[in-house]
């Protein structure tokens, strides 16, 4: 039984394969192939002792500038199936770490506890573990939690800021949560706060505007144009 | 008075030169060779370099991992090649630009059919099924690394704000604090120590 696929210029496979595939794919137009295969550049990759990791041949990094490779980012999947030796592939995305959700929510809350009593160095501190374990969600699930549970807690963060009189870290996470979820008009409404306090009321207007181009129906929004309105009116 | 040869040998000349200009034509073109619409698939080589790999064998999780970045770098390519399509046509029906660019981009679009299929294939030989699930997490995983980048990379929206503002973050290193305000000065140090942490985090 032939391969259903072929793994580029002439050269024999080592990982094992599973048992008898699905009828073979359409075949491809052996031109468009050949095309393909002249196409390689054989990638200088150097591996780790372990044989788990890549990394470059020359200097034996993972990100090296110099050879210009950065394999950051597969070496963390790769180490996360490692660790998981029950994870054949990355699962569908609908399958979520609930453990991970619980965490961030508690540690989040504890934030918040902090904020409420006016501890706002401790309440950053908190925020700023949360959001930590927060991006550690493994990164094949859906991609909707992980930025719900960031754009909450980076904009608890940034009020936490603001009341330090923080006000380039305050802007700094307002403009990351727009980033995160441009929808939203929580994202808006925090940096139309940070500007007011920068005494930059034409910004913060404008900030609100847009957040308004979102969410047409935010209250909130619509309360603190006006406010701004007035203050720019006197 | 000339011999019916005469005519006869006349269109013979003239469609035989024809026939040989357009056969002689029609394969150089064929071989000619279209730009590359795309520069070289960096995900691809690495992928298959991976797999020549032979003493010592690269282990299976981290060829998997290589699989997956190669669904990424072709999922930006869909994406990329749906953007431009319609930008070209446009362009190519106005005459802004020659036939060989929207050549070029046909042929890319057929490679990466090809390149889909392939990785489709190589993904059910790891595990069977796995197939129709590595684009969609593909897909996830781009979106995933778009935020923990925007996350990674506050420092430096700090550096640029503090610049567009002229104010200083109370975390700005050693530099003449100019803030607004009784800046509590505890602030410093808690927002500081965060980046090593998150990468001590991060490489555990």
């Amino acid at each position: 039984m032939s391969h259903g696929h072929t793994h580029g210029p002439g050269e024999n496979h080592n990982h094992s394969h599973g048992p008898p595939q699905q009828p073979a794919p359409p075949p491809v137009d052996p031109i468009l192939q050949a095309q393909i295969d002249a196409d390689f550049i054989p990638a200088n990759l150097g591996l780790s002792p372990d044989n788990n990791f890549a990394l470059c041949s020359a200097h034996s990094l993972e990100k090296c500038t110099d050879c210009g490779v950065d394999y950051t980012n597969m070496n963390r999947l790769s180490k996360l199936l490692v660790q998981n030796p029950t994870l054949l592939c990355p699962p569908p995305s609908n399958v979520v770490s609930q453990k991970l959700s619980q965490i961030v929510t508690t540690t989040k809350d504890e934030g918040n506890t902090l904020f409420k009593m006016g501890k706002h160095a401790d309440a950053i501190k908190k925020y700023n573990m949360a959001a930590g374990i927060a991006v550690q969600r493994p990164p094949w699930e859906s991609n909707n939690f992980m930025r719900e549970e960031l754009s909450t807690v980076v904009s608890n963060r940034s009020a936490a800021h603001l009341e330090s009189k923080d006000y380039i870290s305050a802007l700094a996470d307002a403009e990351m949560v727009i980033q995160l979820r441009r929808n939203w008009g929580k994202g808006h409404f925090r940096k139309a706060k940070t500007l007011v306090a920068m005494e930059r009321l034409q910004d913060a207007a404008d900030a609100l505007r847009l957040g308004l181009a979102f969410e047409p129906s935010n209250v909130e929004l619509t309360g603190f144009l006006a406010e701004i309105q007035e203050k720019q009116g006197n | 008075m000339a011999s019916v040869l005469v005519p006869v040998l006349y269109m013979l000349i003239v469609f035989g030169g024809l026939g040989v200009f357009s056969y002689i034509y029609r394969r150089k073109a064929a071989s000619k060779r279209l730009p590359a619409y795309f520069p070289t698939h960096a995900e691809r080589n690495a992928y298959v370099s991976l797999l020549q790999k032979s003493d010592p064998p690269a282990s299976d999780p981290l060829l998997k991992s290589a699989l997956v970045r190669r669904a990424m770098a072709d999922v930006q390519r869909v994406l990329r090649l749906r953007e431009d399509k319609p930008a070209l046509q446009a362009l190519l029906q106005k005459g802004s630009i020659g036939d060989e660019l929207w050549q070029s981009l046909l042929a890319a679009e057929k490679e990466l059919e090809a390149e889909i299929v392939e990785v489709v294939s190589e993904a059910n030989s790891f595990v069977e099924g796995w197939g129709q699930v590595i684009f969609p997490t593909a897909n996830e995983m781009i979106a995933n690394e778009k935020m923990r980048s925007m996350y990674e990379t506050s420092e430096d929206a700090k550096r640029a704000l503090e610049l567009k503002y002229g104010m200083k973050a109370s975390s700005s290193p050693s530099l003449p604090q100019i803030t607004v305000g009784p800046a509590p000065s505890t602030p410093a140090k808690d927002t500081d120590p965060e980046s090593p942490s998150k990468k001590a985090k991060k490489r555990k």
